[in-house]
């Protein structure tokens, strides 16, 4: 990828603007850097290349991106393309578009666009679930003709079936080829550019963002320069053990860790975490192909008590046998457990009862838990 | 002596007439058949002997399902399955009835509710599952043999092709034997059974037994319906005959047959449109408002006039450019109907039923296509809209049992078209697949019947919840009612946890809803592949089976269509949702132990069974689907 650095003293888009937001921003001193970029539209046969461009603010932080495309994908030549101008925000959410000066959008069989059909437009192009998402282009041809439901053994008037809220009538095609320049693979390209562009700073401001999204495109950002200072590390355990939406872009990031802050890391997460979070680090430690000293897995004993669910039993129970048999520390720490919730209790039992070390006084315990339960086990 | 008396008298008249295989008996001897062929002068050269084919036979069924559509295919897979012997009966030498290569109507069903389909599952969905995996190319003839296969691999179903129930012998209120002609065996067949299912559409062993019935539209008073008529009248919705072409690439020619009727299409109704005509034309349709049986021939010669008349127009009109390059490529022969006979049951459902979405306690199907009345006249009438499509559902309505049984015959029910509904209340019901859960409560209420002795109408009275559990269990899903099978261990579970929960809860899955409806999420959705999910006892069970429902997608149809469509509404492959590969597992002494593993999977509902054995927990492992990137379950069952 290319990067072509310009400042430009005074930015002037000669596009008719449609929907204001902060990409409005008609100030001195915008930086816009020219990606060359590729990518695939599911309408096009093969990968597009084009330019992403990024805009920035005069303190080099990415503010958004833009991308001229085409209105329509125009298989026989028949219609009339219209070049447009998307916009994004920095983390690849669809901002807004823009026509050239007089231009205008037209629909099937040569009717323009009134006015609400541009609003509508927008909204189509800004909802990410949009049923565009899984439609093939062979099937945007008209949009449904309400009240004919037309289906009673062959197919209806038209190829594609659409709520009138989901399209513009008559400009499925458009909403189509928009919508998956908007919304496709572009955004994925956008996400990891910013991270690129971002400054170590601007990364640890995005860890602490209470806008969540800027969250796995700073770790992925940090996962590429290999950065594991404790500085970025630290905010990463604290907000991953109190937002579960987040472990799994933090423990991807985790995973690639130097061993010692991995292994550490984890541990605090495990400490600090959740259920879920819990269960999330005990997975990984089981899944690692890493070396991690049994010594590590012993500690896990004076850790045993944030483990309150049958499931949190099981999983690091089942870590325990995989990577830590015979432990004498957790063997230890398990037996108090036999007196407690029953279903823990014999799931602590039979692990034990694997344990070839276990000194006689725990032998005994165990002994008394099976004659209590034999007909429960 | 009397009784055989008459019967000699019964075969003197059908002689006289030279009808071959009206008969007028009503007893199940051979000694009784009237076909007798003692002139039969069939000399053998191979054996150098004179003798008389026996083309006479006596078959005794626990069920005898009379029609080979999807309804009947139902109803007898259903009776098969749970215990009892059956016999399915089919006048044509292909299963499948409207959805045959002789008719290739779309399977329809709960297509389109506010842009989402609400599939129906069960026996139906396994078939078009089924026709998923073995008809990718979505071939018409292959779906016949992909049906029958569907059929003749169920070890307790016999399945009788080109076989038309003529007559029923009656014992009372009792149909005791049907008297079936197989065509292309000249044997007659007298099948004897304690239980008949006439899913045949136009229900002629039923008419025959006597079972009341009316055909035509209801006027509005009778069941205050808003789209009936204000009078009563005789009119029926018509036959359709389709049609299909394939672009040639070059231009083709056509000229019309000479029995081609002329079509202008001048003063046609703006809502009789040609879109899609490539594929058929659905409103190439005649009815009637008299004995619409009587007419069929006539109406069959009229559909193929009207047929090529509307192709000759859109070939050579000049307002179709685009069909230049086409040419038919299949024309029906045979029309598919939409309907006739309606018979009595002890409840007729009627439009309000289902727009005002009654609440059934003997509920056992669902429905949800639009009140899809056809105009009377069809294409003779063109000025009026081809369909009125009164009225569009936003949700299921139920369907009630006692309107799949016969009033008057008491061993007699109905699945499809035939059961006890009005005219407005079938232009809903009417739909294949809608007609497919009839038949399946109808093939399981049979296999009670049977197992404990008792009459259809007591199954209703005395055993509506067993035959609802029953049904749940097998996949049917029941409307605004949570299947709770007291024999279900999964329920006495102590604890049910999933690996990982994108969405829903592992707690869903022992509700007894088996899909998300009503708003409300009943799934568990793992988080990622290689998802397991355990139920732990905290007293030991006896398990013997454990049974999963999983998710294919029923808010997108799977139903093979002739134009291939693969959209947010319509899939043309397996679903992608569908789980592909697990393995199940037990806990016995603290170890877990492999009970059976399943690779390419093919079902929404998946049986593992296995030797009784006693369990404090089980395990799934939930490796991969046809493509989803995570696993959606819906239920989960134990049982010992």
């Amino acid at each position: 990828m290319v990067n072509k650095l310009k400042l430009i003293s005074f930015l002037f888009f000669p596009y008719w603007i449609l929907f204001s937001n902060d990409l409005d921003v008609m100030s001195n001193d915008i930086i816009e850097i020219n990606h060359e970029v590729e990518v695939y539209h599911p309408g096009e046969i093969g990968a597009i290349h084009t330019i992403l461009t990024e805009i920035q603010n005069k303190d080099s932080v990415t503010i958004g991106y833009a991308m001229n495309v085409e209105s329509v994908i125009c298989l026989e030549e028949v219609c009339k393309v219209i070049p447009v101008r998307l916009y994004w925000n920095s983390i690849g959410v669809y901002q807004k578009y823009v026509l050239e000066e007089g231009a205008t959008l037209e629909k099937y069989e040569a009717d323009f666009f009134e006015p609400e059909d541009y609003k509508k437009l927008h909204s189509v192009l800004a909802n990410t679930n949009s049923p565009f998402k899984d439609v093939e282009i062979s099937e945007v041809l008209t949009v449904v003709d309400h009240g004919d439901e037309d289906v009673d053994a062959v197919s209806g008037a038209t190829a594609l079936e659409l709520d009138e809220k989901d399209t513009v009538p008559g400009a499925a095609l458009t909403c189509y080829t928009l919508w998956h320049w908007a919304n496709g693979e572009i955004v994925k390209t956008i996400r990891k550019t910013t991270g690129e562009s971002s400054t170590n700073s601007k990364l640890f401001e995005f860890i602490v963002d209470d806008n969540i999204s800027f969250y796995p495109i700073a770790l992925e950002a940090l996962k590429e320069r290999k950065n594991y200072e404790i500085e970025y590390v630290e905010p990463v355990i604290k907000r991953v053990s109190l937002n579960d939406t987040l472990i799994k872009s933090s423990i991807t990031y985790l995973e690639s860790a130097p061993i010692e802050v991995y292994s550490s890391a984890l541990k605090e997460v495990f400490i600090n975490g959740g259920k879920l979070q819990r269960i999330a680090v005990m997975r990984s430690l089981q899944h690692t192909k890493r070396e991690i000293p049994r010594a590590y897995f012993d500690s896990y004993n004076k850790e045993m008590v944030h483990l309150k669910s049958f499931q949190e039993f099981s999983v690091f129970l089942g870590l325990m046998e995989d990577k830590n048999p015979n432990s004498e520390q957790i063997n230890k720490g398990l037996i108090p457990f036999l007196d407690g919730n029953f279903l823990i209790a014999r799931r602590v039992y039979w692990y034990l009862s694997e344990q070839n070390n276990l000194n006689a006084n725990q032998q005994d315990k165990l002994q008394q838990f099976f004659e209590k339960h034999e007909d429960r086990l | 002596m009397k009784r055989r008396e008459f019967f000699k008298k019964g075969t003197k008249a059908v002689v006289a007439a030279g009808v071959v295989p009206i008969i007028a008996s009503s007893c199940a001897s051979t000694n009784d058949i009237l076909d007798d062929r003692n002139k039969d002068k069939w000399y053998h050269l191979g054996t150098g002997k004179k003798g008389i084919p026996n083309r006479k036979k006596i078959v005794n069924y626990d069920v005898a399902v009379i029609g080979g559509g999807a309804a009947g295919i139902c109803a007898a897979v259903a009776a098969a399955r749970n215990g009892s012997k059956t016999v399915l009966v089919q006048d044509r030498p292909v299963l499948g009835g409207n959805a045959s290569s002789e008719m290739r109507v779309h399977l329809n069903g709960v297509n389109n509710l506010k842009g989402k389909a609400e599939r129906e599952t069960g026996i139906i969905e396994e078939i078009l599952l089924h026709n998923r995996f073995e008809n990718e190319q979505e071939s018409f003839p292959v779906f016949d043999h992909v049906m029958y296969d569907f059929v003749v691999r169920e070890p307790n179903l016999t399945l009788m092709l080109n076989t038309q129930a003529i007559e029923a012998v009656m014992d009372g209120d009792k149909i005791k034997s049907a008297k079936c002609w197989q065509s292309t065996t000249e044997t007659l067949y007298t099948i004897n059974a304690p239980v008949y299912i006439d899913s045949s559409g136009d229900g002629l062993l039923g008419a025959s037994a006597g079972a009341e019935y009316r055909t035509g539209r209801e006027g509005k008073a009778e069941f205050d319906e808003t789209y009936a008529p204000d009078e009563p009248d005789g009119w029926q919705m018509g036959a359709t005959l389709l049609m299909s072409s394939k672009d040639m690439g070059r231009p083709m020619k056509y000229i019309p047959p000479s029995f081609a009727i002329k079509y202008t299409h001048e003063g046609g109704h703006k809502r009789r449109k040609f879109a899609g005509f490539q594929d058929g034309i659905w409103w190439i349709e005649v009815g009637s408002d008299g004995d619409i049986i009587g007419d069929a021939e006539i109406n069959r010669h009229k559909l193929m006039g009207y047929l090529h008349g509307v192709w000759d127009y859109i070939k050579n009109s000049g307002n179709f450019p685009e069909a230049e390059n086409l040419a038919l490529d299949w024309v029906g022969s045979l029309p598919s109907r939409r309907e006739s006979r309606r018979f009595i049951g002890d409840y007729i459902v009627s439009e309000k039923d289902m727009t005002e979405h009654k609440h059934f306690y003997d509920a056992v199907a669902f429905g949800g296509w639009s009140l899809d009345e056809h105009n009377p006249g069809g294409i003779e009438d063109i000025s009026e809209p081809p369909s009125y499509f009164h009225y569009h559902f936003e949700e299921v309505y139920q369907f009630p049992f006692r309107s799949l049984y016969s009033k008057n015959v008491s061993n007699l029910m109905f699945a499809g078209r035939n059961v006890s509904q009005t005219h407005i209340a079938l232009s809903s019901s009417r739909i294949m697949a809608t007609c497919s859960l009839q038949g399946q409560a109808v093939g399981t209420a049979a296999t009670i019947c049977n197992r404990k002795n008792v009459l259809p109408r007591e199954v209703g009275k005395n055993h509506i919840s067993e035959l609802q559990e029953m049904l749940m269990r097998d996949d049917a899903f029941i409307p605004k009612r949570p299947a709770n099978d007291p024999k279900d261990l999964a329920k006495k579970s102590s604890l049910i946890f999933g690996s990982s929960t994108l969405s829903g809860d592992p707690k869903n899955l022992l509700n007894g809803i088996s899909r998300d409806i009503d708003g409300a999420i009943n799934h568990w959705k793992s988080d990622g592949l290689n998802a397991e999910l355990q139920l732990e006892w905290e007293s030991p069970v006896d398990l013997s089976s454990v049974e999963l429902k999983c998710d294919t997608n029923v808010k997108r149809n799977i139903m093979m269509r002739k134009d291939s469509r693969n959209n947010e509404l319509y899939g043309n492959h397996v679903p992608k949702e569908m789980l592909k590969s697990l393995s199940l597992q037990a806990r016995v002494n603290g170890k877990w132990h492999d009970l059976g593993s399943i690779e390419n999977n093919r079902t929404r509902l998946i049986k593992f069974k296995f030797d009784n054995l006693k369990t404090t927990a089980v395990k799934l492992k939930l490796k991969e689907t046809y493509g989803a990137v995570n696993v959606k379950l819906f239920e989960i069952r134990c049982y010992s």
